[in-house]
């Protein structure tokens, strides 16, 4: 459809017809469904048939979707950080740095935004989540403080080598180490690179070197979702 | 208003419920299936997305789904929500209740995996003191498990080994790789085999319910199937003390209804039709509905990296390819720390290998990646769980879910056989792979929460005695001789494998003989 086919009708569809971006037309014609009824006329039962109706057809009927070139919003606007003290932002930022910078083309923590990710991730987490993350950020400034005298956002790479590598483990999935800075470490690293890998700059650098782009998979709808576990 | 009363109704539209149905209706009998969740459509649910159009980016949304490890961004929409349908739990033994309430239930989603059980778990009580045997042995079950293997084709090599019983199987003999050969030279110096998966190929990439039994029950034109209505307790003639139906509530508008049947068959998995049946108070006048809960051990593994296939030197000859170690403790030798046994499945990958097999990190870390790409081994325990009295489900009524039905508080633990059996699991597997001259790269010795692998078994044993068992060897309630679970839950004890062939094999068992027992009026 060219755009201003499209266009005509949007504007020819009252509001309330929204399915007609949905394969699946209503079952009467717009009018009838988009009208309000009043108070009087939703009390009294319709009038029964004596005979069939002509079936009228939906003013949608026939109608193909287009193909409408959306974008996400990561694209054309940043992430309101709110969660993360300064200080923590600012650790985590450098943390993110110093994991995963960019490399081959690809980016890095800090260009995909997984700090200011990882900020809104953490802030609609279980309170559990979010005391290991903001202790993490105290416990590593705290050591930067003690070893170096500066905080962990001031430290070259030397430096953040020797407060992170006793940390790093290996482990299987689901079972990260259980020693709480270990932990916190190995998690955040974990998390800091599925937001990276994730990230729409990935999966665009991941193109431009020809190769796949991680993070793709089956996505399932909410399929006939109970009513009630929306209202 | 329709007053017919049914033949047969099966609450649960999984791979026993849809074994019943299949087996009933070509049988002539006419079969009513309640399910609660809707049909899921392949085409229309689901979509190729990256995870940077999804909200969180692929992590799992935080709080929702907890229990569920192996719930993602993606696959969120097919579980059973937690907020939905609660249960309970003592706070510090949780328990991982996985649930599909879709159309065709875990059977749309199961790993495949295709095993007999052995006379080693029929006849436990005989091989290892302890427990209870079954009333039933691999003879039996065999003829059933063959048709089944036929219907859901079943993969595999024919190995002779009496724990690892063969199959009616599509023959698999396709070369090993290299590093598999490597492996299995290994087990050979120390004793422990090394054979072939076994798996389920099912049709067109699916081995369901859907796709593999209620096609055959449709085709009867016997089968009336309804989903998205939430059975809330069975309901029993008064004056003769059978089952005649069900109450159930829609999903959707909460309207309550009833249906009359002659027989009920519950496959609605083995906690669901438990939870039935306890909110239903009925089937236990032995007291142990609910109890001897188990399923298998998961979680315990090793990763390591075959040092030849490294640098961009994996071929297909050298890597890929699946195998499995099935149980080889406590067959002709006693462990002194643990009874039963367990296995380890096997696979090796020519694909990227997960960074936190590396303590490193930034350029270090892809260097490691990119060197150790496609060298991948890997090993993960599937052992079994004793059955304890103890170990139990029971009604919590101060919780009801969505429809105001009481929940399950769920009281269940490992024990030190578990842990002792996950602890010589991974030091076995790590042995094997540095004889193979694997480098092992990183090991996990702690069992997931009791209910990850999805197993739950074992809550209407069966048996001879109606004292001591829900269900006698039919699958057919002691108390109630029109009433039959058909899930897991009629499983007495349980070995490394899983249990999907034998549950496949019961409810078909006891379809043919409630057929039986239907056409002779016996029963209905």
């Amino acid at each position: 459809m060219r755009r201003r086919d499209f266009v005509k009708a949007i504007v020819t569809v009252p509001v309330t017809a929204m399915p007609i971006f949905g394969q699946n037309a209503p079952p009467t014609t717009i009018e009838k469904t988009s009208e309000p009824q009043s108070a009087s006329s939703a009390a009294a039962p319709p009038t029964p048939e004596t005979a069939p109706k002509q079936v009228e057809q939906p003013r949608s009927f026939g109608f193909q979707s287009p193909a409408i070139p959306a974008t996400i919003p990561d694209e054309i606007a940043t992430t309101e950080q709110h969660y993360f003290r300064a200080e923590h932002m600012a650790t985590l930022r450098k943390l993110g740095d110093i994991l995963l910078p960019p490399m081959n083309g690809y980016p890095g923590s800090t260009q995909a935004c997984a700090p200011e990710f990882i900020d809104f991730l953490i802030s609609v987490s279980p309170v559990e989540r979010q005391t290991m993350y903001r202790s993490g950020l105290d416990r590593l400034n705290a050591e930067s403080h003690k070893q170096f005298s500066i905080p962990f956002a001031q430290v070259n790479a030397e430096q953040a080598d020797a407060l992170l590598r006793p940390w790093l483990r290996t482990w299987m999935v689901d079972h990260p180490p259980t020693e709480p800075f270990a932990h916190f470490v190995n998690v955040a690293h974990e998390d800091i690179r599925t937001a990276t890998m994730n990230s729409q700059a990935w999966s665009i650098a991941a193109t431009s070197a020809g190769e796949r782009a991680p993070g793709i998979g089956w996505y399932w709808s909410p399929i006939d979702p109970d009513i009630q576990m929306y209202v | 208003m329709p007053e017919e009363t049914v033949d047969v109704l099966i609450v649960g539209s999984g791979h026993s419920g849809g074994m019943v149905a299949k087996i009933l209706t070509e049988k002539g009998i006419s079969c009513v299936m309640l399910n609660a969740g809707p049909i899921v459509d392949y085409q229309k649910d689901r979509e190729l997305k990256p995870a940077y159009e999804l909200p969180y980016r692929g992590f799992k949304m935080p709080g929702r789904l907890p229990h569920v490890f192996q719930a993602n961004e993606f696959n969120a929409n097919t579980w059973v929500d937690e907020k939905e349908v609660p249960y309970t739990y003592n706070q510090d033994e949780p328990y991982n209740w996985v649930r599909v309430r879709l159309f065709g239930g875990r059977s749309l989603f199961w790993a495949r995996q295709s095993f007999r059980l052995s006379d080693y778990e029929f006849k436990a009580k005989d091989h290892d003191g302890f427990g209870t045997n079954w009333p039933i042995d691999l003879s039996d079950l065999a003829p059933y498990y063959s048709r089944v293997e036929e219907i859901f084709r079943v993969s595999g090599h024919p190995d002779g080994l009496p724990q690892y019983p063969d199959g009616n199987f599509v023959v698999d003999d396709s070369p090993w790789s290299g590093s598999m050969q490597r492996f299995i030279a290994a087990g050979k110096k120390l004793n422990v085999p090394v054979c072939k998966a076994r798996s389920a190929m099912g049709r067109d990439g699916l081995a369901s319910s859907i796709n593999l039994l209620l096609p055959d029950a449709f085709a009867t034109g016997k089968l009336t199937a309804v989903p998205n209505v939430v059975v809330r307790e069975i309901t029993v003639d008064k004056n003769t003390g059978l089952a005649n139906g069900a109450n159930f509530v829609d999903r959707h508008s909460r309207r309550e209804m009833s249906v009359k049947a002659r027989v009920v068959v519950l496959a609605a998995g083995c906690l669901e039709s438990t939870r039935l049946l306890l909110n239903s108070k009925l089937a236990n006048s032995s007291g142990v509905l609910g109890h001897y809960l188990i399923d298998n051990v998961y979680g315990p593994g090793v990763v390591c990296s075959v040092p030849e296939a490294r640098d961009g030197k994996a071929t297909p000859d050298l890597m890929g390819g699946d195998g499995l170690i099935p149980r080889f403790r406590n067959i002709t030798t006693k462990s002194p720390n643990f009874i039963g046994g367990y296995a380890l499945n096997l696979w090796s990958s020519d694909r990227a290998m997960g960074a936190r097999n590396f303590a490193a990190y930034g350029a270090e870390l892809q260097t490691k990646l990119d060197s150790y790409y496609g060298s991948g081994f890997y090993m993960s325990m599937m052992g079994q769980v004793l059955s304890h009295y103890e170990n139990h489900v029971s009604i919590n009524k101060s919780v009801v879910d969505a429809w105001d039905i009481p929940v399950l508080h769920i009281d269940t633990k490992y024990t030190d056989n578990e842990f002792n059996m996950s602890r010589d699991a991974v030091d076995t597997g790590v042995a094997m792979a540095e004889a193979a001259g694997f480098e092992v790269l990183s090991k996990n010795y702690e069992p997931n929460p009791p209910g990850y692998s999805i197993h739950e078994l074992g809550t209407c044993r069966m048996g001879d005695d109606p004292k001591t068992s829900v269900l006698n060897k039919w699958n057919q309630s002691h108390d109630i001789e029109n009433l039959f679970v058909v899930d897991g839950s009629s499983f007495v004890s349980t070995g490394w494998q899983n249990p999907t062939m034998t549950i496949l094999a019961l409810s078909m068992r006891a379809a043919e003989r409630t057929a039986e027992q239907m056409q002779q009026r016996n029963i209905g």
